[in-house]
């Protein structure tokens, strides 16, 4: 009896003597754009599936976008606290997210293609008869993924955040349960993107091999202090995980992809696609190769070069021979990636500027057209051939317009924001003395501009036939008006970022990602 | 090191014991006739690796190890049986063939080479000896979900849910 006693004496002993855990101090205020988009996937899938309201058409829609929308308010103090020169970026949760003001940029564009495409779904799932909330969750979580990856100042945690942007999408990519190709552009995208995370995750182990850590700040602190004999290992690691952000940013040879899934998606899917991956994946890759490996960018930057080059070379050429619109899209949204990484190859503060230009106007003119492009597609999501646009700006002259702005944009005319973002891009090259870069990256602009006229002239000029310009009537397209918001917002956009570019060029100088240790 | 027994007899008689069952389980699986029948002797080899794992003081392994092997991988394999095969029961064209036979046990005496050298031909585990006292692994393992892998722990879950959600999704019929 007294023995027992003395023994439990002992375990009392022993539990007084554990010290509490030391839990990283949680920095919600800075997380909560973040926590809204994820909390609001959650909320959302739970409470459509208690109240048969929400079944109700557009209440769905309704309340995606008002998660976006509050992600982004939330954005706002962030940034205001980012930005003041007294307290300024900073990491949260023990050094694996990284506050400033690029990953917050980042969030706010993610969320914005979260609007676009709650908008342009709306209508989609209706027409198509998909029914269900399950598309919205998936949205949601796969944009709180992308914020992960591209807020991550650690190479695990960037791995994560890109394995649940991945997983929405392939599903959101089949969604389409009737349509043959939307399952073949899932599991081909799933079959591929799980090629990339292998690369991606090799990578990472190797470059933790040749440094000692997966954390971004001190990946770069050691290669700072230290200079590595035979960096075999960690050459291999850079160039492993290039290829891993080369197949989601859709780099060429890294494309084959694109085209298929880009096509075989359902169209507002697709939009998400274009945008939201895109300046996630593009975010991880500058805040690896800018930041942490900065030190080793004369190794790097020869792997972007040829990256960039074929990509815009590449994607414009392939793109002018195609007949389908959706097709002709996925390809210059390769030449597009090709531009973001001329800018990244600069490998400088004001390249990185270009690119934060660059992906913040393309999110819109690309959500813009594939939200006509959807549009046009009517029921079935089918009609994308070029002869399906003849004469749209006979029975839509609206929607041609809006269309004819995207294109414009993404051709690069002056007065659109793509004429802005592609003189940075250029420009930052030129700086960098990347002067053969530059002069490929106008002349793929040119080839794409090719491109981008052609489907201008199916939507204008009606046939080879002057005279039978009246027996063709043009598609009939009916436009819901979610969607026409949608187009309305990515039109104001591309049309503001061009006539007046100064804002946004501050906001990306703002905008440049920096690693801040722990205190 | 006294006896034949060692510092631990109690350990030691254990790990015989155990390993003896294994042993014995592990030619079954490649004996039985029944298929369903070798997967559940499957099921006994590897909870005898768990408990070999909870005698080196690694609950959280030994854990693992029942979670992941004996929880999805043999029910995986039973299920695989039950989808693909319409006879459980005892079959006579389980037996295998000679040339199979004789890869499998080429293949199983390289694996016996491979781990004989590994344990006997290099110095290393000869001499090491186990600290008395193990720390609680597991302990240690939630210590650091909860601090230096909080991230990393709340994002799996939503990469988790997001799968869950597809699954659902696309398994449903119309």
């Amino acid at each position: 009896m007294i023995a027992a006693g003395l023994s439990n004496l002992g375990v009392l002993a022993q539990i007084a003597e554990f010290t509490p855990l030391d839990t990283p101090e949680v920095q919600w205020a800075a997380l909560l754009p973040l926590l809204i988009l994820a909390g609001g996937g959650v909320v959302l899938l739970t409470v459509s599936s208690l109240v048969k309201a929400m079944a109700a058409p557009g209440v769905n829609a309704a309340a995606t976008v008002l998660v976006g929308l509050a992600s982004i308010i939330a954005c706002v103090p962030v940034w205001q606290r980012v930005q003041d020169p007294e307290r300024g970026p900073f990491t949260a949760v023990g050094g694996v997210i990284g506050i400033d003001g690029f990953s917050i940029l980042a969030t706010g564009l993610i969320a914005a293609s979260v609007i676009l495409a709650a908008l342009l779904l709306d209508d989609y799932l209706r027409r198509e008869d998909i029914d269900g909330v399950e598309m919205y969750a998936l949205l949601l979580l796969s944009a709180s993924g992308g914020v992960i990856m591209a807020s991550a100042n650690d190479l695990i945690v960037m791995f994560l955040g890109l394995e649940a942007l991945s997983i929405a999408i392939y599903v959101m990519a089949a969604m389409h349960r009737r349509r043959i190709e939307s399952q073949e552009a899932g599991f081909k995208y799933f079959i591929v993107g799980a090629f990339s995370s292998a690369f991606f995750l090799y990578g990472i182990a190797m470059v933790y091999g040749a440094t000692g850590s997966t954390n971004l700040v001190e990946i770069a602190t050691f290669l700072a202090n230290n200079l590595l004999l035979r960096n075999g290992v960690l050459m291999l690691g850079m160039a492993l995980l290039l290829v891993g952000f080369g197949f989601k940013v859709s780099a060429v040879p890294f494309q084959g992809w694109t085209p298929d899934v880009y096509q075989g998606a359902p169209t507002p899917v697709t939009a998400f696609m274009a945008s939201a991956v895109k300046v996630a994946a593009f975010a991880g890759l500058i805040r690896v190769f800018y930041l942490a490996l900065g030190t080793y960018s004369l190794d790097w930057k020869p792997a972007i070069y040829a990256l960039a080059v074929l990509s815009m070379i590449i994607g414009a050429t392939f793109a002018v021979v195609q007949t389908d619109v959706k097709r002709m899209m996925a390809y210059s949204s390769i030449s597009h990636a090709g531009f973001v990484l001329v800018a990244v190859q600069a490998g400088t503060e004001k390249g990185v500027t270009a690119a934060i230009f660059y992906l913040t106007s393309y999110v819109f003119m690309v959500a813009g057209s594939f939200g006509v492009i959807s549009l046009v597609g009517r029921r079935g999501d089918a009609a994308h051939s070029l002869d399906d646009y003849r004469g749209l700006s006979r029975s839509r002259p609206g929607l041609a317009l809006a269309f004819t702005v995207f294109l414009l944009a993404q051709a690069g005319v002056p007065l659109t924001s793509g004429f802005v973002a592609k003189f940075n891009v250029i420009a930052a090259a030129v700086d960098a003395r990347s002067f053969w870069l530059a002069l490929i990256a106008m002349l793929a602009s040119v080839i794409a501009a090719v491109l981008y006229l052609k489907i201008i002239v199916a939507m204008y000029l009606t046939g080879d036939d002057a005279e039978a310009d009246d027996s063709v009537a043009g598609p009939k397209v009916s436009i819901p008006l979610p969607a026409a918001a949608a187009i309305g917002i990515a039109i104001v956009a591309t049309l503001a970022i061009g006539v007046l570019p100064g804002y946004l060029f501050e906001v990306a100088g703002d905008a440049v990602p920096v690693l801040i240790a722990l205190p | 090191m006294d006896t034949v027994w060692g510092d631990n007899v109690a350990q030691n008689i254990a790990f015989y014991l155990i390993a003896a069952i294994m042993v014995g389980a592990a030619i079954k699986v490649v004996t039985s006739k029944n298929v369903v029948h070798a997967a559940l002797y499957l099921v006994a080899v590897l909870i005898g690796m768990a408990g070999q794992f909870i005698l080196l003081g690694a609950e959280f392994i030994a854990a693992t190890q029942l979670l992941v092997y004996v929880g999805a991988i043999v029910v995986l394999f039973l299920f695989g049986i039950m989808l693909t095969r319409a006879q459980v029961g005892s079959d006579p064209d389980v037996d295998t063939t000679a040339a199979q036979r004789t890869t499998g046990g080429f293949v199983a005496f390289i694996l016996l080479v491979v781990m004989g050298y590994a344990i006997y031909g290099t110095e290393g585990l000869s001499e090491t000896k186990l600290p008395e006292e193990r720390v609680q692994t597991i302990a240690e393992v939630s210590d650091s979900i909860f601090s230096t892998y909080l991230v990393p722990f709340e994002a799996i879950s939503v990469l988790l849910l997001a799968a869950l959600i597809g699954a659902i999704v696309l398994a449903r019929r119309d």
